[in-house]
């Protein structure tokens, strides 16, 4: 979700040194490397679903060879801020789930908990109450100015980091003189760290699976390639069975006792007696089995309270609160338009804004007020009539670009955004480097891979 | 469902309440989620609650976010009817210092920002500008007792109680357009109403005790909170006038069920279930 005012030649030349050693290659070298990445990904069916015409299409992700740098220090703070973030996050949810001290300190609208459709009263229990309600957080962070801001809280099903592990492995394959000098940080295993946090949650025997909703899913490759790095199966719902004495893995000699369950669904769907009745693809009695710590499931299907477009303005608040910090992250300022009076002060400045759904994810719906048309301008009112609360806005802001390898193989800028990925462990961990997305063209605006977005290697520097 | 009672300073009354789900074709296993058990109250003694459940199922009983009993029932042999009888025995005090007809309602039981949750639109009572509309049109304006009884008198002449009028699953603007219902269509309007008013109100249900040696009856009421009452709650009953037994309740249905099909695709399939009870629809 980025937003920049479209001059690239402002930032342009202070982007091309830091990027060094393949900004100072040839166009033709540059375009080699480019196209043989690009097959690489294609080999490895490296894919992301894309809706066409309500079919999901699964084809590679676009990739490009030059790697983001961030240097050593700049990430050393970055790791802390992000730590600080996802366990303020945590508390909030506990909180939400347990006491709502939140709510009587004021500092939250009751209809963020009560009223959100993310949080579930079959989830109030023992487990909701634990900490560590957060497996992954997958942080969406922009640069503007120089100084990083945050966009997202992803806490539902954060994707992406298989995509930031094929863009460090293809280069080193296929380019390891880049990574022979001064070497970025290794990514630290994820797989493995994922594996000991759910451990960590329990230790007890039985199986760790990863619930996929199946193949239709965009991210599919995703689940798949997760499973194998973790070795772990990939299971879906037909699969399992639970009860309030637990969860068991279908097998014709008899069912295993299943004690992890690492599930890529929105958590509505997980259980239709818990979550969404009319969801197909859940499993009964599976919030009854979590609540009584009888199975973890990361993420909890508690997090969806944090994950809340609404509620993202009060993060700083919430990390006062429970922490007791000054808040090292900053966000943009983030309007609500449930009032009417707001909302016409809003629209009177159109161009300034980008215009979100609260429970979105994909980049789908969101409105960019400098480039909509009229016809999109009287749609997003009408829908804001019928829904106010359903979408906030926030201001545009000129965030940074990255150069990229064009088509010819020289260099173009496009916006790119940061998606960190951090495991809550006993202590939160921030994976050193992350997903840089990239918007598909110098004129685009979003950066989400179901918007045709691709994705680039993140380098920390040692 | 029935009740049965025998005399004495506590009556004591015999609550059966028998739900039975027929599947079209054998059920490999089902799951579901029960809240058959009565609470007890101030003059209101559960004796003994059982649950009996054919074929054999394993039971579990946990507390959910309201404070109700919930009996989860699991069954995993294959099935083609599936009969789940809840059997309570309660005794209630008669004679001076008889309950009304409340359960009591003390927001700190239930959690503590209860008061604040019960008054923000749920699932089943949506905020809707029908409701603005119909308070607007009973000349309620004032947050009082008394515009609250308003209400409950106007809901009863403006909709008609018409038993078999609505499904179960029948929306709170289905049934303002139609303006017709039955109890549990009456309470959501009036929790609609209260909820615009600025009170707390929620929908509980359970059984109308008999006047007579008669059968008693399921009913859906609804509970309002807030400081004017000593006792913290107040129970309104859009269609009935009479004592009651009962238990809150987020959703309408006591039960909710899915179950898995044989010969089904992979997924499992999700039937509408509806408690049968042998006294025919609620009133």
């Amino acid at each position: 979700m980025l937003q920049a005012l479209p001059d690239p030649a402002v930032i342009a030349p202070a982007r091309v040194d830091v990027q060094a050693p393949l900004a100072v290659a040839t166009d033709a070298e540059r375009r080699r490397l480019a196209d043989a990445t690009r097959a690489w990904f294609a080999r490895n069916e490296v894919n992301f679903g894309i809706s066409i015409a309500g079919e999901v299409v699964q084809r590679p992700i676009p990739f490009d060879p030059l790697p983001r740098i961030v240097d050593s220090v700049g990430w050393a703070w970055l790791e802390k801020a992000l730590a600080q973030r996802v366990r303020a996050l945590d508390h909030f949810i506990r909180d939400a789930y347990g006491d709502c001290r939140v709510l009587r300190a004021g500092l939250v609208p009751p209809e963020l908990v009560y009223g959100s459709t993310s949080w579930f009263r079959s989830c109030r229990g023992p487990a909701a109450l634990r900490p560590g309600q957060i497996t992954i957080a997958g942080i969406d962070l922009v640069r503007v100015d120089g100084r990083w801001l945050v966009l997202e809280d992803n806490l539902r099903v954060p994707s992406g980091v298989s995509y930031a592990l094929a863009s460090r492995r293809v280069l080193a394959d296929l380019a390891p003189e880049l990574l022979a000098g001064p070497r970025p940080r290794a990514l630290g295993d994820y797989p493995r760290r994922l594996l000991a946090a759910m451990e960590q949650r329990s230790p007890e025997e039985g199986l760790t699976v990863l619930l996929s909703p199946g193949p239709a899913n965009a991210a599919y490759y995703e689940h798949v390639e997760l499973a194998r790095l973790m070795g772990i199966p990939v299971v879906t719902a037909a699969d399992l069975v639970a009860s309030h004495r637990g969860c068991w893995l279908r097998q014709d000699g008899g069912n295993l006792p299943v004690a992890r369950i690492y599930h890529r669904y929105s958590p509505e769907y997980l259980d239709p007696l818990g979550g969404r009745d009319d969801s197909l693809i859940g499993i009964p009695f599976l919030f009854a089995a979590w609540r009584q710590g009888r199975v973890v499931l990361a993420n909890a299907p508690t997090c969806g309270v944090a994950d809340d477009k609404r509620l993202f303005p009060y993060v700083p608040a919430l990390i006062r609160y429970y922490l007791g910090e000054q808040p090292m992250l900053e966000q943009p300022l983030t309007i609500e338009l449930d009032s009417a009076a707001r909302r016409r002060k809003v629209m009177a400045r159109f161009d300034d804004f980008v215009f979100k759904p609260v429970n979105g994810s994909g980049g789908k719906g969101i409105v960019f007020g400098p480039i909509a048309n009229g016809e999109e301008k009287a749609a997003l009112v009408a829908h804001l009539d019928e829904a106010p609360g359903s979408m906030v806005a926030q201001p545009v802001l000129e965030i940074e670009r990255l150069a990229c390898v064009a088509s010819g193989g020289d260099l173009e800028y496009r916006r790119c955004d940061l998606r960190a990925f951090v495991v809550m462990d006993v202590d939160p961990w921030v994976m050193p480097g992350g997903l840089t997305r990239v918007a598909p063209g110098t004129d685009q605006w979003l950066v989400n891979s179901s918007a045709g977005g691709g994705v680039k290697d993140t380098w920390v520097e040692t | 469902m029935a009740i049965a009672a025998s005399r004495g300073p506590w009556r004591r009354y015999e609550i059966v309440h028998e739900s039975i789900h027929h599947y079209g074709s054998d059920a490999t296993r089902s799951r579901n989620e029960v809240r058959l058990q009565p609470l007890p109250r101030k003059g209101i003694h559960l004796e003994s609650f059982r649950l009996e459940v054919t074929p054999a199922a394993e039971t579990d009983a946990q507390v959910d976010h309201f404070g109700n009993p919930t009996w989860l029932i699991s069954v995993e042999a294959p099935h083609s009817e599936l009969r789940v009888t809840a059997r309570s025995q309660v005794s209630i005090a008669t004679g001076a210092g008889a309950p009304i007809a409340a359960i009591p309602w003390s927001p700190a039981r239930l959690s503590r920002n209860a008061a604040i949750e019960f008054r923000l639109p749920s699932p089943r009572v949506p905020e809707l500008p029908a409701i603005q509309a119909l308070a607007d049109d009973m000349g309620l304006i004032e947050r009082d007792w008394e515009s609250l009884l308003r209400a409950n008198r106007e809901l009863r002449l403006q909709f008609e109680c018409l038993p078999g009028s609505t499904l179960v699953s029948s929306t709170l603007q289905e049934i303002l357009d139609l303006r017709v219902g039955v109890c549990q269509d009456f309470a959501h309007v009036l929790i609609a109403l209260a909820r615009h008013l600025g009170w707390p109100a929620r929908y509980v249900s359970g059984y109308l005790v008999p006047e007579a040696e008669s059968e008693g009856y399921s009913h859906a009421w609804v509970e309002k909170s807030g400081p004017q009452m000593a006792a913290g709650s107040a129970s309104i009953q859009p269609t009935k006038a009479r004592q009651a037994i009962g238990t809150w309740q987020s959703q309408w249905a006591a039960t909710t069920a899915t179950s898995l099909h044989s010969g089904a695709s992979s997924f499992p399939r999700r039937r509408g279930l509806l408690p049968r009870s042998p006294s025919g629809s609620p009133p």
